[in-house]
């Protein structure tokens, strides 16, 4: 299997074991991820306040370079892939539009034409019937007893007109790979809520207190780490939760991990590798667990 | 046949809220609002719930079903009834006053902020004002609004923020700020701005997904944020945050993770350094803190924390493989 | 809201409302409005006057028709300058389509939500003109208090709180809409249930033209909610089973697009000949030819009702439809500035006023024409308003026997609670709306009214039989419920005993056994007012104001 990788800019930056463990999980399942390095920021539903058309183009700009190289685009980042589908939407159910950003980037040398290529999720291509059935084959650390808790992300799921990815309120796609993986999903009622993340800027409290009340949540359905296809996500809840704590009195910190660390760690790699002691909330209970599975 | 499964609640007689079960068979082609006069008229005649129209135009019967906001007059109920069940609550965000019935005050409280008038030229022409279909058609959306408060029970932000004013009442702000016949459009945007805004808004999608009608507020809170741009309405970190993030794309193609929440809390820019610092004085003048220091202070932890775990994005910043072309898109669409 | 804006001009104003005013029924009018702006054909106010005329079968008082027409134009502009959002013409003039009965395109709208529109740009106002206006949402109005032959307020009751008050005021007006919850298959809201009418009834004033109903022909199958007369306008057909256009056999120079009545009375004929589809009670409209991007510009919500309520969409498929119990062109009688009258003379109820579907000016006749609904709500608002204003502006607030007034109502409540019978009240709904449908809806004649008289008052009976489960204070929907049942058993029963006596066909209303229209004997106004006894109904008549245009032949 090869695909084009679109890795977002917070793979490239702070969290950087994204990346590393994006492929190092690639490389155990004998995916074959080809970096889209000219690929442009898909504008994280931000450069579109300024300017609609803009973060459109750009984002045309990404889709035709996949269909160039021939080969379907996956994201790795739950934010990546919602931005760049809503316009891949709009650009597919409007010609007149279509043609408009095209005459923009005409001159670059790239034209989008459409419905040539597919773009998903790294999470889409594991959760389909062939994407279980060889994780399940690939398994050699059955990540037995473990309590993990999916954290969607808002941009895959919703408007859900313009995301494809899954049943909006009640996707099971993460909870399928935690299953394959030997895990047990922790099904709870925030894992399709938002993070925060978009407001941590504007209204620090609230932003803290929704990523709380997700945690708090996790926690009290039994959670022992929580998993997010979601870099932005992952910071909320990750780099954040020690001023989250103080604010919501969790008692109890809980891990969070990239999607595509936990698939390594069930592939049998070493968490050093995955870079996991980067993240802020690390937890002797998690630890434990790890150890037990002989995954640590 | 299926289970109703209703969320009662009647303070005259207990104080607690509970859950009671309803045996009924909606025939096929029925609505759920159908379902609940057919319980309520035929099992229990207490059972409480606002409806009039039953055609989705008058807003009186959103409640939640399977945890969600919805209309129950607009839907069928063989749609929302999963495994022969259906969870059916008041609406969220609002105080309940008995069974699905909720206090409704504090949603139009938040409409009346917005100003939801049009505040057009004082002059009247003898016949109508002209607006092109082009102008209509920005208005369109916003204006299928029926205030039925999904978006309001559902919205993430609201959860956790009184202060938020909303989903609906931003998108109602919308069918104004966008309205050619209005003359308010700078000071509109400018309160709109303001905390409580539409700067508060954290994407979550959510009223996208509840709204019963094309109104949707989440893309109508985006047009605002567009206009408040455009319109020159920077001084406030949700701006600074769209503007700097946009920059950070203009030269490099991907985020500056560095630069981008420093620009955000003011140090954007020469223009806003000098409005940041007059603010700020302003501010210590009257002898409150001013918030570049508690902004400041904000990301020192987060900062401090992430640097030590070597998370801290790449100091210098890399450019994206052939970013003269995106720059040349950033030109040629005059950004 | 039109009337509450009139009055605040000068003076404070409470509006009263049993739902929210957004969310009254007016938003559900989907169509238009009419005036004759001419924005896209030439057009005048005489020829918007003939066509209301001939749509009512003369019924109409065509001085109240005049003032009316030649005030559209006007209102209209007022509400765009108001901020009303209405669709636009390729110049940016408000665009303006053609509907049934009109000879001229003159339906001004927004999309296929007009009344949505209006209602919002009105409700918008009330909150611009908050310090004298005050809402009270989800009251209830028990009765009218009028003594010493004047009005002086109304009883009413919190819904949140059940708390009885009465509501002292130098006028009333009563914009309090129509009542075809009566009906098995309507349009109506659940609110539209008569308790103005009966109300007004109840304080001895007569009721006029009730015998006139308008079934409108595109309801959907079964639940009976509308799909707008703008779907025709626009050029959708109307086909029965064979596929056959059969307006053309009605109707053949206006088709589908002929009055509303006609068309309701066609597609009634078509399905009890067995030309229904399937045959089924109901026949389809086709919007297929128009395509989806004209459908998305102009019924866009239309299509998204067929889509939630039946799983049709109307791009690809046709939709199923019958006639539905839509309008009542009779109600509280007032003369053309709305103030309400009890007697064929014209004799003033002083300090009582009304307008909208309640009321019955009459400026719609014996049926009304799509589109002159609104524009009656928005002008007759308009003008109740002011004469309500000019009336309290020298008035001084009367006293009034309070406790007295409360009690009735505080009585009827404990009366309601007290009663402990066998009998159901939602068969009685149920069996109500059945039997005024099927013997006094599109079809009537003397035998099914008889019937369907005596069946009402046997349900009338079985009502003081029923039981209430819910005896709180807070929120009980089931006792206005009960209350507002047994307002329409009471409107039944006078619907039924004016189409009893009218014998002729005329408008909305057919009698089978009396095909014609007969203006030796009835080219009046019927009044339908309270016998002596509380209990019997009695009737008189009104002469019909007849000014430009002679009664003739009505054909289309």
């Amino acid at each position: 299997m090869k695909f084009a990788l679109f890795t977002g800019c917070v793979s490239k930056g702070a969290t950087r074991e994204l990346m590393v463990s994006t492929m190092k999980t690639a490389e155990a399942l004998g995916i074959d991820f080809v970096e889209m390095k000219s690929a442009a920021c898909c504008g994280a539903g931000v450069v579109s306040e300024q300017s609609p058309i803009l973060a459109d183009a750009l984002n045309a700009r990404s889709l035709a370079i996949a269909e160039e190289q021939n080969l379907d685009m996956v994201t790795i980042c739950s934010t990546c892939q919602g931005i760049l589908k809503k316009s891949e939407c709009k650009l597919d159910s409007d010609e007149e539009y279509k043609e408009k950003v095209n005459y923009v980037l005409k001159e670059g040398g790239h034209q989008y034409t459409g419905g040539k290529i597919k773009l998903k999720h790294f999470a889409n291509i594991l959760a389909t019937p062939e994407g279980l059935e060889m994780l399940k084959s690939k398994v050699v650390r059955p990540l037995e007893g473990l309590k993990v808790a999916a954290f969607y992300g808002c941009y895959v799921l919703r408007p859900s007109e313009q995301s494809e990815y899954d049943d909006p309120d009640n996707p099971t796609g993460m909870e399928d790979i935690f299953e394959a993986l030997g895990a047990t999903p922790v099904y709870y009622e925030s894992r399709v809520k938002c993070c925060g993340f978009p407001i941590v800027m504007m209204n620090k409290k609230a932003s803290h207190d929704m990523a709380g009340n997700a945690l708090a949540d996790a926690i009290q359905s039994g959670a022992d780490v929580v998993v997010t296809g979601c870099p932005l996500c992952h910071l909320s809840l990750d780099s954040y939760q020690p001023e989250i704590d103080k604010l919501k009195q969790l008692g109890y910190s809980v891990p969070i991990l990239h999607l595509p660390q936990l698939v390594a760690l069930a592939l049998g790699i070493d968490s050093k590798e995955l870079e996991i002691h980067k993240h802020i909330v690390s937890t002797p209970n998690f630890e434990n667990k790890l150890a037990k599975l002989g995954a640590a | 046949m299926a289970t109703f499964k209703i969320k009662r609640y009647n303070p005259e007689i207990q104080r607690e809220p509970y859950y009671e079960e309803f045996q009924y068979d909606p025939p096929e082609g029925t609505t759920l609002l159908d379902s609940l006069n057919e319980i309520k008229w035929t099992q229990d005649g207490t059972l409480s719930y606002r409806m009039s129209c039953r055609s989705a135009i008058c807003g009186s019967c959103a409640v939640k079903a399977n945890g969600h906001a919805i209309l129950a007059c607009q839907r069928q109920a063989e749609h929302v009834i999963k495994n022969d069940t259906v969870v059916l609550e008041p609406l969220g965000n609002m105080k309940p006053i008995k069974d699905l019935v909720v206090d409704f005050d504090p949603f139009w409280e938040k409409i009346n902020k917005v100003t939801p008038y049009l505040k057009p030229e004082e002059t009247k022409p003898e016949k109508e004002r002209h607006q092109s279909q082009a102008q209509f058609s920005i208005i369109d959306d916003s204006s299928t609004c029926i205030m039925c408060g999904a978006c309001y029970s559902d919205c993430n932000v609201l959860e956790v923020d009184d202060n938020f004013l909303g989903p609906a009442a931003l998108a109602k702000a919308q069918r104004f700020v966008g309205d050619s016949r209005d003359k308010d459009r700078k000071a509109r945007v400018e309160q709109l701005s303001e905390p409580g805004g539409i700067w508060d808004c954290t994407h979550c999608g959510e009223c996208v997904e509840r709204c019963p009608k094309p109104a949707e507020p989440f893309h109508r809170i985006k047009e605002i944020m567009t206009v408040a741009l455009e319109e020159g309405v920077h001084n406030n970190n949700g701006a600074r945050h769209a503007l700097s993030f946009t920059k950070s794309i203009k030269h490099s193609g991907r985020l500056n993770e560095n630069v981008l929440p420093v620009e955000s809390i003011g140090f954007l820019g020469v223009k806003g350094i000098v409005n940041l610092v007059q603010d700020n004085l302003k501010m210590l003048m009257q002898g409150k803190v001013p918030t570049v220091i508690k902004d400041v202070f904000g990301l020192i932890p987060v900062g401090l924390r992430m640097l030590k775990k070597g998370k801290i994005p790449p100091i210098i910043h890399h450019s994206v493989d052939d970013v003269d072309d995106v720059k040349r898109i950033f030109k040629e669409l005059k950004q | 809201m039109r009337a509450a804006l009139e009055v605040s001009k000068e003076l404070d104003v409470a509006i009263l409302t049993k739902v929210y005013p957004s969310r009254s029924h007016s938003g559900a009018a989907q169509g238009g409005i009419a005036a004759s702006l001419a924005n896209s054909e030439d057009d005048s106010w005489e020829e918007h006057m003939f066509d209301t005329c001939k749509g009512g079968d003369y019924l109409n008082d065509q001085d109240a028709v005049e003032e009316y027409v030649k005030s559209a134009s006007r209102v209209i502009y007022e509400l765009e300058h108001m901020g009303c959002v209405f669709s636009r013409d390729k110049d940016g003039k408000i665009a303006q389509r053609a509907f049934g009965g009109h000879s001229k395109p003159r339906a001004c709208y927004s999309a296929d939500r007009t009344g949505h529109a209006i209602l919002h740009a009105l409700h918008e106002q009330l909150l611009k003109n908050a310090k004298s206006i005050k809402i009270y949402n989800e009251w209830y109005m028990h009765s009218l208090i009028v003594e010493e032959g004047r009005c002086k307020g109304v009883v009413v009751s919190d819904i949140r709180t059940g708390e009885v008050e009465v509501m002292q005021a130098k006028a009333v007006i009563f914009c309090t809409g129509g009542y075809g919850r009566v009906f098995k298959i309507t349009s109506n809201a659940f609110a539209g249930t008569a308790d103005g009418v009966i109300a007004a009834y109840r304080a001895g004033i007569p009721l006029q033209d009730t015998e006139f109903v308008q079934f409108h022909p595109s309801g959907l199958w079964r639940q009976g909610i509308l799909f707008s007369e703008a779907a025709r306008g626009e050029g959708g057909t109307l086909l029965n089973s064979k596929g056959e256009r059969f307006m053309e056999q009605y109707a053949p120079s206006r088709m589908e697009l002929a009055p509303r009545d006609i068309v309701a009375r066609a597609e009634q004929s078509e399905i009890d000949e067995g030309r229904g589809i399937d045959g089924k009670d109901y026949i389809h409209l086709d919007l297929t030819h128009l395509g989806e991007a004209r459908i998305m510009e102009r019924l866009p919500q239309i299509r998204q009702l067929g889509i939630d309520f039946i799983g049709v969409d109307c791009v690809n498929e046709k939709l199923p439809i019958q006639p539905t119990a839509h309008y009542s062109m009779g109600g509280i009688p007032t003369d053309m500035f709305g103030q309400v009258v009890i007697d064929d003379k014209g004799t003033p109820l002083t300090g009582f006023f009304a307008a909208g579907e309640c009321a019955c000016v009459s400026v719609h006749g014996a049926n009304r024409l799509g589109t002159n609904s609104l524009l009656e709500a928005v002008v007759f608002g308009e003008r109740s308003g002011r004469s309500a204003l000019e009336f309290a502006r020298e008035a001084e607030l009367q006293p009034l026997n309070e406790k007295h007034q409360k009690t009735k109502t505080l009585n009827l409540f404990e009366e309601i609670y007290q009663r402990d019978g066998t009998e159901s009240y939602n068969d009685i709904r149920n069996e109500m709306k059945e039997v005024m449908m099927s013997q006094c809806g599109v079809f009537r004649d003397e035998k099914r009214l008889k019937d369907c008289i005596s069946k009402i008052k046997s349900l009338q009976t079985r009502y003081k039989k029923g039981k209430i489960t819910d005896k709180g204070n807070l929120f009980n929907t089931e006792l206005y419920e009960i209350i507002e049942l047994g307002n329409m058993l009471k409107m039944g029963e006078i619907i039924a005993t004016g189409a009893l006596n009218r014998k002729e066909s005329r408008g909305g209303h057919f009698r089978k056994d009396f095909p014609e229209r007969d203006d030796t004997n009835f080219l009046k106004h019927s009044l339908l007012s309270e016998a002596d006894d509380g209990e019997g109904i009695q009737i008189n008549y009104k002469d019909v104001t007849i000014t430009r245009y002679k009664p003739a032949k009505r054909e289309y």
